[in-house]
């Protein structure tokens, strides 16, 4: 084929690779919507089948609702669930060094934080959160620590983790009076749970 | 079947035809002269774009039967070439048609060379067609087209030897073995009375020139078949089987012809050229005697053809495709409304159901996990107590270490070695949680030997001691001792006192780190 047989197919081609280009930017452009249109009846599929599943689990869910609700409420009551109840935890504190009969203690609550172990609790739609508290507590004996922790949990005054403490002997010159001996410095978590709104990252 | 203008040239006229639907009607004949020529050219004025395929009726014309040896691809062709060459230098119109193999040992390649030897003959007649820019598709001799008349009537003598009368005289073909071999044209009065006895007496000559060329002896038997397109031959057939006793004759006569070939009987009439003009239309035969210079309009019409081919292939495809894909849209859009429908019917029937529930602040699945969690966050809980009672058995056991300060964590890093406290205690609650899986009891003890009266041997025993029964117990992972109150390193100075006196002996101090196993 010479110059002369390609410039009698000049036109053929332009045409031919005209058709070529419109033909695939039709195919290319039908593709595209197809797909788009796939994923769309996926999804749509995906949410049937997760109303389908629930609509046939709804026997179970208010089977659920009945067992849970009282203990739910009383997490509610607790200050676990829902927002923190920080007056609760300071009530606990105060009722707790009176009935262990110690020399007063010094707290300090930092801003509420996402609770760093969640996954190991499957929240699944829950958020957990925590609040450092930092108290400082004058002990007769190491004995009082372990008795006022107990008795801060028995207050129902929240959920908390110990995170840990530090005792230090106080030095009282030898003196025998009513007085503290130790120092501890302790760090609690108080730990609360509530439904994660939508957008919020779960702890 | 497409379209195509045919046209038959011989030395007294040329008759043209137009095909169109698998036959043409008619054909239109002009005498081979200038009047002719000019008559064609208005005839071709009136034709575009078709493809042309040329017959010629001539004397003029050459066979040639060769063996060559076998070869094929370019090795091939340029062998063929050269032959063509060197046979028929004087004339562009010659072609070689591949007839089988040899029965010889060598196998050798059989060819037959045919060519148009008087080239003038059919120059004007190109020219006029080449002028009217009509693409010229094929040039070929008229027996070449014969063979298409042998398939069509299933002929299977070996030996047959195919008669007709034309414009120019009267048409002799052998075909061995139904392959065309050799064809002459002998110019013959067919107006004369004696017409018929010419003919027969033509066909015993033609016998024996055959065996003149060593093509065939006089003993084997021919068969002949007239070609009797106006049934004005029919003594002819009755003449050479009386003249030549093993000759086998059969004449082809004007019905048969029509109803055979499917000429109709008005285009049969139209020219003497009429019936092999019919058989060209038919099927165009390999051996094309023109030049590429001469089919380049052709070529290029083919190529057009081609491309719009490609081009109606390729819009066939793209419009095929997206129609399924249209289609598949459509029905995948229907779907997902139809799903879509389920979904709000299904979300209504749950909504209703749920109207049964008892009130609760939040789903039943939050109701359950809330209570888990609170469950294991209690299962979970730690506190010094184990520790310190750890540390307090170890201290009863060995009453000269005096505590000081005693640090514990419950947590994925162990406790801080230099203030007590975590290294980690406010760290990235993420890494926390990679670590999540590995929380453990830590602690740090800090003490001193009392009484030391500087017998440091006799306090880092004690120390040791007091290290070995925190070990021994179940509970611990690990007790590492972090200071001793000596260091002896040899790579540090030391200086002290050695008297008795506990004032200025100092102070036997220790920090010792214990890790309790993660089970506890």
């Amino acid at each position: 084929m010479n110059a002369h047989d390609l410039r009698a197919l000049k036109v053929p081609l332009i045409v031919l690779i005209s058709v070529i280009a419109i033909g695939a930017g039709l195919i290319y452009y039908s593709d595209i919507t197809l797909a788009q249109a796939q994923l769309a009846l996926t999804q749509q599929q995906a949410q049937l089948n997760v109303a389908r599943t629930r609509l046939q689990k709804s026997g179970d869910e208010k089977e659920l609702i009945v067992r849970y609700l009282k203990n739910y409420e009383y997490l509610q009551r607790l200050g676990f669930a829902g927002d923190e109840q920080r007056i609760n935890w300071l009530d606990g504190l105060r009722l707790a060094n009176q009935q262990t009969q110690l020399f007063g203690i010094d707290y300090q609550i930092g801003v509420q934080q996402p609770y760093p172990y969640a996954s190991e609790l499957d929240p699944g739609q829950l958020a957990l959160y925590q609040s450092v508290m930092k108290i400082n507590v004058r002990l007769l004996h190491e004995g009082d620590l372990m008795r006022f922790l107990g008795t801060l949990a028995k207050e129902g005054a929240g959920v908390f983790s110990v995170n840990e403490c530090t005792l230090q002997r106080i030095d009282t010159g030898g003196s025998i009076r009513f007085q503290p001996n130790l120092r501890a410095d302790c760090e609690l978590a108080w730990i609360t749970v509530r439904p994660a709104t939508p957008g919020e990252k779960k702890s | 079947m497409a379209d195509k203008l045919l046209i038959s040239v011989s030395a007294s006229q040329v008759s043209a035809a137009r095909w169109q639907g698998g036959r043409f009607a008619k054909c239109n004949v002009f005498a081979n002269s200038e009047d002719g020529l000019a008559g064609f050219k208005d005839y071709l004025e009136q034709v575009s774009r078709l493809p042309v395929h040329i017959l010629i009726d001539a004397v003029e014309e050459d066979y040639r039967f060769e063996l060559l040896p076998h070869s094929f691809g370019a090795d091939r062709s340029q062998m063929v070439n050269r032959k063509l060459k060197q046979h028929y230098r004087n004339t562009p119109y010659s072609s070689a048609r591949p007839q089988g193999r040899d029965s010889g040992k060598r196998r050798d390649d059989r060819y037959l060379f045919c060519a148009l030897t008087n080239p003038e003959l059919l120059a004007s007649w190109v020219q006029a067609v080449s002028e009217s820019k009509l693409p010229i598709a094929g040039i070929y001799l008229l027996p070449t087209v014969s063979h298409g008349l042998v398939e069509k009537l299933q002929l299977k003598q070996p030996n047959l030897l195919m008669v007709s009368i034309h414009s120019a005289g009267m048409r002799l073909t052998y075909f061995r073995d139904q392959k065309l071999r050799i064809s002459r044209l002998a110019r013959i009065d067919s107006t004369g009375p004696q017409a018929i006895k010419s003919y027969s007496e033509e066909i015993s000559n033609t016998r024996l020139y055959l065996h003149a060329l060593r093509i065939m002896t006089l003993d084997e038997q021919v068969s002949v078949l007239i070609i009797d397109r106006d049934d004005s031959l029919t003594e002819l057939a009755d003449a050479v089987v009386r003249d030549n006793p093993n000759i086998e004759c059969r004449r082809l006569g004007r019905p048969e012809i029509v109803a055979s070939v499917g000429i109709s009987a008005p285009a049969l009439d139209s020219s003497t050229d009429a019936f092999y003009l019919h058989l060209l239309g038919l099927h165009a035969p390999d051996s094309n005697l023109a030049p590429s210079n001469v089919t380049s309009g052709y070529r290029q019409l083919q190529a057009r053809h081609g491309v719009f081919a490609l081009t109606s292939a390729a819009a066939f495809v793209a419009a095929s495709w997206c129609a399924v894909n249209l289609y598949r849209i459509v029905d995948t859009r229907f779907d997902t409304t139809s799903a879509a429908r389920q979904t709000v019917q299904l979300q209504a029937q749950y909504q209703e159901a749920t109207r049964q529930f008892p009130a609760a602040p939040t789903t039943a699945d939050n109701l359950k996990r809330a209570v888990d969690i609170s469950q294991k966050i209690g299962a979970t809980m730690r506190s010094p107590e184990a520790m310190m009672s750890l540390v307090s058995q170890a201290l009863e056991s060995n009453p000269s270490i005096i505590l000081k300060t005693m640090g514990w964590k419950y947590g994925t890093a162990n406790i801080d070695v230099d203030s007590g406290k975590s290294s980690q205690s406010t760290g990235n609650p993420g890494a926390l949680a990679m670590a999540a899986g590995s929380r453990r009891q830590s602690g740090l003890v800090d003490g001193e030997v009392r009484p030391f009266r500087g017998d440091y041997r006799a306090a880092i025993e004690t120390i040791n001691r007091f290290a070995e029964t925190l070990s021994q117990q179940p509970q611990v992972a690990e007790v590492k001792i972090l200071k001793m109150p000596l260091n002896i390193s040899p790579g540090l100075t030391l200086s002290g006192n050695t008297t008795d006196s506990r004032e200025q002996a100092g102070r036997a101090e220790f920090k010792l780190l214990l890790v309790l196993k993660q089970t506890i």
